[in-house]
């Protein structure tokens, strides 16, 4: 099998706070960090995925996580996914799959077959797990299927698979008829990952500190919120290009001070930008919503592209991952497993009641509609990653019913009759379309047309807008 | 293939599919539409409803779908909603999907916003097979049950149930008694007729389908002579096939298609459910349990590749004993997570069990079949000998 | 340079076909497209030379130049880069004020744009990146049938019995194609066929932006008089075309160079 010539390096991004710029090092550190773990055999590592709701488990028990999400993207964004992915498909795979995991796959059974790492791994490589965790929850199945074909490569390897479901929106029922029995069984799934993890281990959970870790998970998603919140200054002091790294303390850094801290740091920054009145963009024009879709990882670079049109992203819905504790109407319990249960199920139906109070509503365009408000947009970007179904597929229908019930904006048109009338119009939109880290799918023309065409229509709208 | 009056009778059948339920439909019954092997058919017989099994058409391009629903999704499952947005579906009162894939339930929305019934539900099927989730799928099943008395205004009894575990036990019986009419060298009715019979019991109320199935039995009985000229025994391995032409393909080519595990054959027919004891308890056993489909999730005991992959795939060693097959073909649709993710692992498990296989990743269009004429060709003359 | 003497350039280069238009300031004085062989510097060039020389105007009256297209970043002397969905809106608009949806059947790509009565855009769809839906397909199917382009629309309104085709990608089309010859289907029936599935596609695009009459088919594509048939048929919706379809990006472009200097900013 030939390999791949690396592509060559990408621009560096230009960041509009200090605090996304320094996610950089941090990233490369905690891979580092497992690496050295590995050598030095005192503490467990686990291969996992993000947004599970185990991460106060996983510290509370000291085991290392590796986020396999995370490697699959930090290939792309190198762009030296693409010695992996063929791999995986040489194994029999289909590059229609998801590409996050058919670069880990690829790279498993690599590893495994050298018996060492693979020559020039990023960043010094995944280390070799002592278990693995996983969990499709209801929305992923390669999340699911994933570890369980790299456990072919390396059948020594447990995996514990959390089943975490949520009852999906039905408009003729609501759901709290059903979370109870959820919420029994996500608990006792959660126990399951507890007693796993204690066998593996050979420790027991010591429930006090499991407690403060998931109050401290818990501030730290308010806290998060009420950052990201700032971004509705006008002009936008922060972007969905600096949100793809501010994702990190997120998703791979939950439950520990320093993602605590890094939000306090960057509330302050984005506080002192917003009262010298500075913004993403020096001269905002337009302001968009990345509605949905995982970014390109080998193409942020587009996002200094739109802010050199004059755009910024104030709000998007990707990795937003968490919402304000205060604001669900989740039951108390002092249990910090019966806890997590519940703030599973308050995120994932979130804006479900405001969605039934809408005609024609759904929680996922609820919530655009109710972000395009607070955070005044003009228009809204997706990109369809062509190997992810779970976080692409309904964003085209979307579009289409948010056009259908919601027309906000009063532009001047010319009449059949030839005199100017005014017409409510839905905002205007654009979808991307690549992948996650399969560049072969990208068009840097293409796409940099596309953006084009798109600020002419935004411009358009801004010069012909009634009021 | 030798086309008899057996045929005849199952094509003619097969040609119908849809128009007895649409008569159904005039004399006032609620005709629920499905898809997939997951959806509890017990229970929508059991609430009076007749269950559907919705299927696409490979003929046919897939136009109005694609303008709300994403190409990435499974190609079957999009000429489904691509039929149903053009109305072809229009006997239906209600859709209900279950938790199989992603596409499935990252989908669910636009067919339930987009298309016109008034009756959606989603049954949500756990992912692991562990002792909480059949709690869970017991509960699950009872909210199903609910939404199904609150559509018909009546509610379903313990009776009812047990009555319709019974017929589709009944309903299972037979199919199985159509397959062993497969172990005679070469069969006594071919892949080609089976699938259209398997097709045409799926479209028709179960107390009919097994009136059906009596009948298919009984004239395949009667002949003195196979369809198929002898050649390569041949197992169909793969997710839902709701066509003919593969297997038709396979057979034209001279293979003798004998066996199966797709989900409108095995994996819908073969698993039974418990008569006795708590019918919900049964149900929730035999979906979650006793249906072997990728999506479920399970866990590794063995510790070893070699026993997982015989544990979690030791119904196809099964079959390919039982019905001594030469060679299997593992037909995958581009875009399938579940079954996509395990090629490696069935390719090794038909090795470990000897069995040649030939993997063919297909996009669901009539226009694909000439590519893969040349591989099923080549394959069976490898295998053939 | 008095007013009267300036003239404009809009050049469209395509991955297929490059077109040119000159403006004065009230008329259009010339045009000229020609295939672009892959050498789009050489075919811009070309294209000025033709321009001028067919207005009988020299280069020093040139008093802006907008480019647009697949190659527009390689047309040296151009002023100014506009999309080409900008300049399909704006010739469409100056031709036809009363169009709100157009439809630009290119080679490699389709382009449905929403737009008002002056050239403004409110929406915007391509096709996606697999060509599909687009005009290549007629291309590659003139080659097997062995005719001219131009032929391909007259021939195919012969056609009594519609060949139906399965998919609508260009390179499956191909092999489908050569088996159904193989079969003796005649070439007019194929013709329809293909005309039917690329307008089923184009249609199903439209769909996605939504559709406001009236209609504008434009682009190489829609010289296909078949074509242009069967998008009615399939659509339900009459359509209006432009006398010259594959000059109006060009054209659109024009105008917005003629603009430019009305603004000010055109040669002395």
């Amino acid at each position: 099998m030939t390999e791949q010539q690396k592509e060559v390096k990408p621009r560096k991004r230009m960041t509009a706070t200090k605090a996304a710029a320094s996610i950089g090092p941090l990233v490369k550190e905690f891979i580092t960090e497992t690496l050295k773990a590995r050598a030095e055999g005192k503490q467990k590592l686990a291969y996992t995925f993000i947004v599970c709701h185990h991460e106060e488990i996983l510290r509370a028990m000291d085991v290392i996580p590796i986020w396999t999400e995370n490697f699959a993207g930090v290939c792309g964004a190198k762009r030296d996914a693409e010695r992996f992915l063929q791999r995986a498909e040489s194994l029999g795979l289909s590059r229609s799959l998801c590409t996050y995991a058919l670069c880990g796959i690829g790279f498993d059974q690599w590893r495994e077959e050298l018996g060492e790492m693979p020559p020039d791994s990023p960043w010094g490589g995944m280390a070799r797990p002592d278990f693995m965790i996983s969990s499709g929850q209801i929305l992923c199945d390669p999340r699911s299927k994933w570890y369980q074909a790299s456990q072919q490569f390396m059948p020594d390897v447990p995996i514990y698979n959390i089943d975490l479901p949520y009852p999906l929106f039905q408009r003729d029922q609501d759901h709290r008829e059903v979370w109870g029995y959820y919420h029994k069984y996500i608990v006792k799934q959660l126990r399951g990952l507890v007693a796993f993890v204690e066998e593996q281990t050979k420790k027991k959970m010591d429930y006090d500190r499991l407690r403060e870790l998931v109050d401290l998970s818990d501030r730290t998603w308010n806290l998060i919120d009420e950052t990201y919140r700032l971004r509705k200054a006008v002009p936008c002091p922060m972007g969905t290009g600096d949100a793809m790294n501010t994702m990190v303390p997120i998703c791979f850094m939950m439950a520990t001070q320093k993602a605590y801290d890094f939000f306090v740091e960057l509330k302050k920054e984005l506080e002192e930008k917003i009262a010298r009145g500075e913004g993403e963009v020096e001269n905002e024009k337009y302001r968009l919503m990345w509605g949905g879709g995982l970014p390109a990882w080998y193409a942020l670079n587009d996002f200094n592209y739109f802010n050199s049109k004059g755009a910024s992203f104030p709000v998007e819905t990707t990795y937003r991952m968490v919402a304000p504790l205060y604001e669900m109407d989740i039951p108390e319990t002092r249990d910090p497993i019966e806890h997590l249960a519940w703030r599973w199920l308050g995120y994932w139906t979130f804006w479900y009641d405001k969605a039934r109070k809408r005609p024609g509503s759904e929680p996922d365009v609820e919530r655009l509609i109710n972000w395009i408000e607070e955070y005044k947009i003009d228009g809204i970007v997706m990109h369809e990653a062509f190997s992810c179904r779970t976080w692409h597929v309904g964003l085209i229908w979307q579009l289409h019913q948010l056009g259908k019930i919601y027309k906000p904006i009063p532009l001047y048109v010319v009449g059949k009759d030839g005199k100017k009338e005014v017409v409510m119009k839905e905002l205007p939109s654009l979808i991307l379309e690549s992948d996650i880290i399969d560049i072969t799918s990208y068009s840097e023309v293409d796409t940099r047309n596309k953006i084009d065409a798109f600020i002419e229509t935004l411009e358009s709208y801004r010069v012909n807008r009634a009021y | 293939m030798k086309i008899d009056e057996v045929y005849s009778m199952i094509e003619n059948q097969f040609n119908q599919y849809g128009s007895r339920a649409r008569q159904l439909r005039d004399e006032g019954r609620k005709v629920i539409g499905y898809v997939c092997s997951f959806v509890p058919l017990e229970m929508i017989t059991a609430s009076g409803a007749i269950p559907f099994r919705v299927r696409g058409n490979i003929q046919e391009p897939i136009t109005l779908g694609d303008t709300l629903l994403e190409t990435i999704v499974c190609p079957y499952y999009r000429s489904c909603f691509d039929l149903s947005i053009k109305g072809r579906y229009e006997f239906l009162s209600g859709l209900v999907i279950p938790h199989a894939c992603d596409s499935m339930v990252r989908s669910y929305s636009v067919w339930s916003y987009s298309l016109p019934y008034s009756y959606f539900h989603f049954v949500n099927v756990p992912t692991v097979c562990e002792e909480s989730s059949f709690e869970f799928f017991e509960e699950e099943l009872k909210n199903f049950k609910r939404s199904l008395e609150r559509l018909m205004g009546e509610p379903i009894e313990e009776e009812d149930l047990l009555k319709a575990i019974q017929l589709y036990n009944q309903n299972r019986e037979k199919i199985r008694t159509l397959y062993e009419l497969r172990k005679s060298d070469p069969p006594l009715l071919s892949g080609t007729e089976l699938m259209m019979a398997l097709t045409v019991g799926s479209g028709l109320p179960v107390d009919e389908s097994n009136v059906w199935f009596d009948r298919v039995i009984k004239a395949v009985k009667g002949r003195n002579a196979s369809p198929l000229i002898k050649g390569p025994r041949i197992l169909i391995d793969g997710a839902c096939i709701d066509h003919i032409e593969l297997v038709k393909l396979v057979e034209e080519l001279g293979g003798n298609v004998v066996a199966d595990t797709i989900c409108n054959g095995t994996r819908d027919s073969f698993p039974k459910t418990e008569e006795s004891g708590d019918p919900i308890r049964a149900l929730s056993r035999r979906y979650l349990d006793k249906l072997n489909c990728p999506k479920t999730y399970r866990a590794n005991k063995a510790g070893t590749f070699e026993g997982d992959i015989a544990s979690r795939f030791g119904d196809i060693g099964a079959y390919a004993k039982e019905f001594r097959v030469d060679g299997a073909i593992l037909y995958v649709y581009k875009y399938c997570d579940p079954f996509g993710f395990e090629v490696p692992a069935r390719k090794a498990y038909y090795e470990f069990i000897h069995v040649p296989m030939l993997h063919l990743e297909d996009t669901y269009s009539a226009g694909n079949l000439g590519q893969l004429r040349t591989r099923i060709q080549a394959f069976l003359e490898m295998i053939g000998g | 340079m008095k007013e009267e003497r300036r003239i404009y350039l809009g050049i469209d280069i395509g991955s297929y076909s490059s077109k040119g238009v000159c403006l004065n300031h009230h008329d259009s004085l010339a045009s000229f497209d020609c295939l672009s062989r892959g050498d789009f510097k050489a075919t811009a060039e070309k294209i000025k030379e033709e321009l001028l020389l067919r207005s009988e105007r020299r280069e020093s009256e040139i008093s802006w130049t907008v480019a647009t297209g697949f190659g527009a970043q390689l047309v040296p002397y151009a002023k100014e880069i506009k999309t080409d969905i900008l300049c399909l809106a704006k010739g469409v608009a100056s031709i036809f004020p009363f169009v709100r949806t157009v439809v630009d059947i290119g080679d490699l790509y389709t382009k449905i744009v929403r737009i008002d009565g002056r050239g403004g855009i409110h929406n915007f769809l391509l096709s996606g990146k697999c060509a599909g839906g687009s005009g290549r397909i007629l291309l590659v199917m003139a080659k097997v049938l062995q005719i001219q382009v131009e032929e391909i629309g007259e021939l195919s309104l012969r056609s009594k019995k519609r060949v139906d085709f399965h998919t609508g990608c260009a390179v499956f089309s191909e092999s489908e194609a050569i088996s159904r010859i193989a079969e003796g289907e005649k070439k007019e029936d194929l013709l329809a066929g293909l005309h039917r599935a690329l307008a089923a596609q184009i249609y199903s695009l439209m769909e996605r932006v939504g559709i406001e009459k009236e209609i504008a088919l434009v682009g190489g594509g829609a010289r296909d008089v078949g074509l242009v048939q069967a998008f009615q048929e399939v659509s339900g919706y009459e359509v209006v075309v432009p006398p010259q379809p594959h000059m109006v990006a060009a054209l659109g472009a024009a105008l917005l160079a003629r603009e430019n200097d009305s603004r000010g900013q055109g040669s002395k």
